[in-house]
């Protein structure tokens, strides 16, 4: 297993993104994805070195062609940490709540079922 | 799998409510800043405002105050005040986002929903990965407190 990049780090570059996405749904040959892209087949190939590094994409040889496909199990790390930030605004709500119900309870007595 | 797509190709939050107590009330607690003290701000924070212009320009000033005594300064700018109906905020230092609160008055509820955005994709994963690594460190802080709590007794 080669060292871990930073999953963040993977996905922070809009190119990149733009190529998870692309192969998100089925596997595109290198040739294809550099076509897609207004720059240079030196950078596209940068680009899916670290995204191969970090573990979010896989390369198959098929012929002569190499595939990538995407590995997304990684994102799941994001996920998690967009998840307990989302949290914190709920709790923010859960709070708003409560606090709604001790002001109906303070003005009309008792809260109304 | 669609979750974590939404989660990761926005550059923001969609939170959605519906609250038990009518419009009147919501926008009260949402707009007098000595009830918005009484619920903003995480479990065993306190929070002092000092300043809330509620119209267009205006500004809102609130510090929370956590349990560990470090302070949490929040500078915002109203964008949009519609009464009863909708709340739009920028919060202007670290982390810079757009806000958007919106209400629908549904009898004795109230439907609101939430749109934090922030100003680029890049700059929301930076926010959720500072906030994780204080979210970690404060549950170790909380850890500890217990433990001590227990060598006390």
């Amino acid at each position: 297993m080669k060292a871990r990049r930073d999953v963040y780090q993977a996905i922070a570059d809009p190119t990149r993104r733009a190529i998870i996405n692309m192969i998100a749904n089925e596997p595109h040959n290198v040739n294809s994805i550099a076509e897609k892209f207004d720059m240079t087949r030196q950078a596209i190939s940068l680009h899916i070195k670290i995204l191969t590094d970090c573990g979010l994409i896989a390369i198959q040889q098929r012929g002569r062609d190499r595939y990538c496909e995407a590995h997304l199990e990684q994102l799941s790390e994001v996920a998690v940490w967009v998840e307990q930030y989302k949290q914190h605004f709920e709790r923010k709500l859960d709070s708003l709540e409560n606090y709604l119900e001790k002001l109906k309870k303070e003005r009309h007595g008792k809260p109304k079922k | 799998m669609e979750n974590q797509k939404s989660s990761t190709e926005n550059k923001g939050l969609f939170l959605k409510r519906t609250l038990n107590a009518p419009i009147d009330l919501v926008w009260e607690a949402w707009t007098q800043p000595e009830h918005i003290a009484n619920w903003w701000g995480p479990n065993g924070f306190t929070n002092t405002i000092s300043k809330m212009d509620m119209r267009t320009g205006g500004e809102w000033n609130l510090v929370m105050h956590g349990p560990d005594g470090t302070d949490y300064d929040n500078k915002c700018v109203f964008r949009e005040v519609v009464q009863n109906k909708k709340i739009v905020y920028e919060h202007i230092n670290w982390p810079k986002f757009l806000a958007t609160v919106e209400f629908d008055a549904q009898g004795e509820q109230t439907q609101m929903t939430w749109k934090m955005e922030f100003e680029s994709e890049e700059e929301f994963i930076q926010v959720v990965k500072k906030h994780g690594a204080e979210e970690g460190q404060k549950q170790n802080v909380v850890k500890l407190d217990a433990y001590l709590q227990n060598m006390k007794h």
